[in-house]
């Protein structure tokens, strides 16, 4: 009952985004979590900066009612609940590829959160038990996945992602590099043909950053879209 | 059968281990797509070793003479030749395709899988209700239902010999395997929002077949292909496909059809790949057809038929006209061009008036319609709010045929929740229970 | 009998790239009893593979896919032929006693059927006089329909083209329970490609042409047959593409040697 090594158009563009939508909300959740810590004793309007990292305006009277938005509504394209219901979207077309039991951590996760809305517990409390959902995930699919090929698009999804988080937030370079090194090793395993292979004018292009170290943050609207065309086609053939 | 135990995890947690795993069919209400749970009773469908060996024979030699009947009406027409089926009845069906005549399909086989659906008559006697075989579904709930149940409530399952009904993944495979023509096995879905789309996607993932949807599937050299993310190509050598005859090909059917793949009938009717179950199957699971299966058991096989039809009157021929009309009141009717439980009227329902519109509706279209007895069968205990209460039930087996005809040892036995209606179909709300098999 | 050449073209132009490109041409004509194939090539542009089957109607079936943008798809037919139309066509399908998709009546259709119902004609003399009352009411007009236009649609507004008079008249003759044909083919006075239809005698085929109401004759050139237009397309395709519009420009020319 193993996979299919062989990867359709469809399945590598689920995959990819699979990789990138849980975790655009298990790292949302995580940075949110980060300022929710901030916000209580710091700076109640510390959240601002947050959305302004991601280039949006404060619309909400508190603290309170910006994390409501961005932990559970789904009809906030930017909230976490959002990220995981195309997470589910994504991974429902998925199933004999990842398996029944990694998708049913997605349904899981999304009960979790359901839970956590209507829960008394404090809200990280209530949070907590998403992150191992989550981590059963990844731990599922690395256990489930033979092919390697599989396994790098998700990983490019997952870690694309995550380098976008970061870098939008200013992370320390030395996590950013860390991150960065991963996918490298994600891009060099994809086929040159398939439409996850690397533009090479964009990498470069982030290699460069990356060697500013620290410096990086004064560069790092570069290094975004840089991210973001990754894969565009090189040129014409 | 008193020393069976029945699962003691209750309906809820069962229910919630479906929902975790994804069991839903997607419906769409008021334009908007949702997905829904089956509801599942705990409560089996518990068969004993000597009825299911008695169903089994019954049901491999129903298949067997379908199998032949469809081969014989798309080659010789023998059957028809040897006025045993008045040819109207064949070929006013919408299930009969010209377009498929002469065509063979690997080792003759056209219906792979056939749903055949019976219920247990309160005289103990079973009853074929109908045959589905062109795309019938539902044979994973039942078994994704087991695995959970067996999960939940493992003590049931040590004492009392009931056949592990896990294998029908294997059975699927090979009867794939049989007739693949070169090439991977595939099943072909019209995509997520289709209701079954569950079922597709566990069963791809159970077999070992790619899950395609017509998008990226294409036909060159007259051979089925399916694109790849490099560019490159893998052959398909049999398509289980999940849409209807009429949707599968818009260079030969449906020309508007946006959910076929363009020459797939040129690419099978080459041989070049093995279309699961058969073009033009409706032909045979036609419900005017139905009335005529015995006849055919005795016509292709020399056998006696080992499953009775319910009691069937055809309007079309004068005395059964004449018993229909005089006896509506008692009699359930069937519009032969519809499916999925509609399109199904017990004359007990209807008033006076409507009667009397519903005999002359008989009387201009004879041909349309088939008349049965109401069959009273068994009922089946089913938890409803924590208290058993009795209901409908009836049980669609699955019947493979690759290399052997064979019968899966379970199959899906559905429930009307509503206490007086007969219906159990699941688009119209009912739920199901696991079929358990015993071993002696 | 007769021998003749026969050149067949169709250019497609599309306003913007197509891509997987699927196609099944019925261009090829078959051999049969009344015409027989002396030689016939089949040229197709862009160069691509194509496979050949024969279809339940007898028709020849040509296949292909073009992966790769093209702006055009150009097929010609060189043939040469005999055609003997006094012999006799017998292969015969239940189906063609049947309604079809195209040829189903609708109330109109049986309305009129019973006005001009004639149960004394023999099969081919029902063609001729249900043509001929049937162009008392109705009139040719070019581009009056489209290929998807059906018998009952056809015949309400009373106008259309050689293949809804094909439909009708296939329409009509089966409500009598008479077995009849679609043919897509080919005259002797060219241009883009006919349709006529061929009714069973009890015995065998004969052609009679619902539009001009003639009885077929050696000038005629069958190159599919089936229930109703739905199974003789000459030609049919599925791309992929922004194209808005296609072109198709047909051209045939005929010479009897």
């Amino acid at each position: 009952m193993g996979t299919i090594s062989i990867i359709s158009v469809e399945h590598s563009d689920r995959l990819f985004w699979l990789g990138r939508y849980t975790e655009r909300f298990f790292t949302t959740l995580k940075a949110l979590e980060k300022l929710y810590d901030s916000v209580i004793d710091k700076d109640q309007y510390g959240y601002r900066e947050y959305l302004s990292a991601f280039g949006l305006s404060d619309v909400y009277n508190d603290y309170k009612e910006f994390f409501k938005s961005f932990i559970f509504d789904r009809s906030n394209e930017s909230s976490a609940a959002y990220s995981l219901s195309r997470a589910y979207d994504n991974g429902i077309v998925l199933r004999e590829e990842i398996s029944t039991e990694a998708l049913s951590f997605i349904q899981l996760a999304l009960d979790d959160l359901d839970r956590a809305q209507n829960s008394n517990q404090g809200l990280r409390l209530a949070l907590h038990p998403i992150e191992d959902t989550i981590f059963g995930f990844w731990g599922c699919v690395d256990d489930h996945v033979c092919d390697n090929e599989t396994r790098y698009i998700i990983h490019c999804g997952k870690i694309i992602e995550r380098l976008d988080i970061y870098l939008r937030l200013k992370y320390p370079f030395e996590i950013i590099d860390a991150e960065f090194g991963r996918l490298c090793r994600c891009l060099s395993g994809i086929p040159k043909n398939s439409p996850y292979h690397y533009n090479q004018k964009q990498l470069s292009s982030l290699v460069e950053i990356m060697g500013l170290k620290d410096g990086y943050t004064e560069q790092k609207d570069l290094a975004v879209s840089s991210l973001e065309a990754l894969f565009e086609p090189t040129g014409r053939s | 059968m008193e020393n069976i135990s029945f699962p003691s995890a209750n309906v809820k947690e069962i229910n919630e281990l479906l929902r975790r795993y994804g069991v839903k069919f997607g419906i769409y209400k008021n334009g908007e797509f949702k997905e829904q749970l089956f509801p599942f009773d705990t409560i089996p469908r518990v068969i004993s070793a000597d009825s299911f060996s008695y169903l089994e024979k019954g049901l491999i030699q129903r298949v067997d003479a379908l199998n032949m009947f469809l081969y014989d009406i798309y080659h010789e027409k023998k059957i028809i030749a040897d006025k045993i089926i008045p040819e109207e009845f064949v070929y006013i069906s919408s299930g009969y395709l010209p377009q498929c005549e002469g065509i063979t399909p690997p080792k003759k086989i056209y219906s792979h899988i056939s749903g055949i659906d019976l219920v247990e008559g309160k005289d103990g006697e079973w009853y074929i209700l109908e045959d589905n075989l062109r795309i019938p579904s539902g044979a994973s709930y039942p078994l994704i239902a087991r695995e959970l149940t067996r999960t939940a409530s493992p003590d049931c399952f040590s004492q009392s010999g009931i056949v592990d009904n896990r294998n029908y993944a294997e059975l699927l495979r090979s009867a794939m395997d049989s007739v693949n023509c070169g090439g991977i096995n595939a099943i072909l879905t019209p995509g997520r929002y289709n209701a079954a789309y569950f079922e597709h996607s566990y069963l791809a993932e159970l077999t070992g077949a790619a899950l395609v949807q017509n998008n990226e599937l294409f036909v060159e050299d007259n051979m089925l292909f399916q694109k790849t993310y490099t560019g490159g190509k893998t052959r398909i050598g049999a398509l289980y496909r999940r849409i209807s005859d009429e949707y599968l090909d818009p260079l030969t059917f449906n020309p508007c059809s946006v959910i076929g793949v363009p020459n797939l009938t040129e690419a099978y009717r080459a041989g070049n790949v093995a279309v699961i179950n058969a073009l033009g199957n409706g032909v045979a699971d036609d419900k005017g057809i139905y009335y005529f299966v015995p006849k055919m058991i005795k016509y292709y096989l020399n056998e006696e038929p080992i499953l009775k039809n319910a009691p069937t009157y055809l309007p079309f021929y004068e005395e059964d006209r004449k018993y229909v009309l005089e006896n509506l009141e008692k009699l359930v009717i069937k519009d032969v061009a519809e499916a999925g439980g509609y399109g199904v009227v017990f004359g007990s329902d209807l008033t006076a008036e409507k009667l009397a519109d519903f005999r002359q509706t008989i009387i201009n279209e004879p041909r349309r319609f088939i008349a049965q007895e109401v069959i009273d069968f068994k009922d089946l205990p089913i938890i409803e709010n924590g208290e058993q209460v009795m209901r409908k039930a009836d049980l669609r087996a699955f019947v493979l045929s690759g290399e052997k005809t064979r019968v899966w040892a379970s199959g899906l036995t559905r429930f009307s929740r509503n206490p007086d209606s007969f219906v159990v179909n699941s688009s119209q709300g009912g739920g199901f229970k696991d079929t358990w098999v015993l071993s002696r | 009998m007769k021998k003749i050449n026969f050149v067949f073209s169709t250019k497609l132009t599309f306003d913007d790239y197509v891509e997987e490109h699927s196609i099944a041409l019925r261009c090829i004509p078959p051999e049969t009893e009344t015409q027989h194939i002396v030689s016939c090539q089949l040229e197709i542009t862009p160069l691509i593979s194509t496979n050949r089957t024969v279809d339940a109607f007898g028709n020849n079936v040509t296949s292909g896919y073009i992966a790769k943008p093209h702006r055009f798809l150009d097929f010609e037919v060189r043939c040469t032929a005999e055609l003997d139309k006094t012999k006799r066509r017998t292969d015969f399908m239940p189906c063609y006693s049947r309604f079809s998709e195209y040829t189903k009546p609708d109330g109109a259709l049986y309305d009129f059927h019973r006005q001009i119902k004639n149960d004394s004609l023999s099969p081919l003399e029902r063609a001729k006089y249900y043509s001929e009352r049937l162009h008392e009411i109705m009139s040719y007009e070019t581009n009056s329909t489209t290929i998807k236009t059906t018998a009952a649609q056809a015949f309400a507004q009373k106008k259309g083209v050689c293949q809804d008079f094909s439909h009708i008249i296939l329409s009509l003759l089966r409500i009598d329970g008479i077995p009849c044909r679609y043919i897509a083919g080919l005259t002797e006075s060219g241009g883009e490609t006919h349709s006529w239809i061929e009714v069973w005698t009890g015995e065998c085929w004969r052609g009679f042409d619902p539009t001009s109401v003639i009885f077929v004759e050696d000038e005629y050139i069958t190159l599919s047959q089936g229930c109703d237009f739905g199974d003789c397309a000459i030609d049919r395709g599925v791309m992929k593409g922004a194209f808005t519009r296609q072109m198709q420009l047909v051209s045939s020319r005929i010479t009897v040697e």
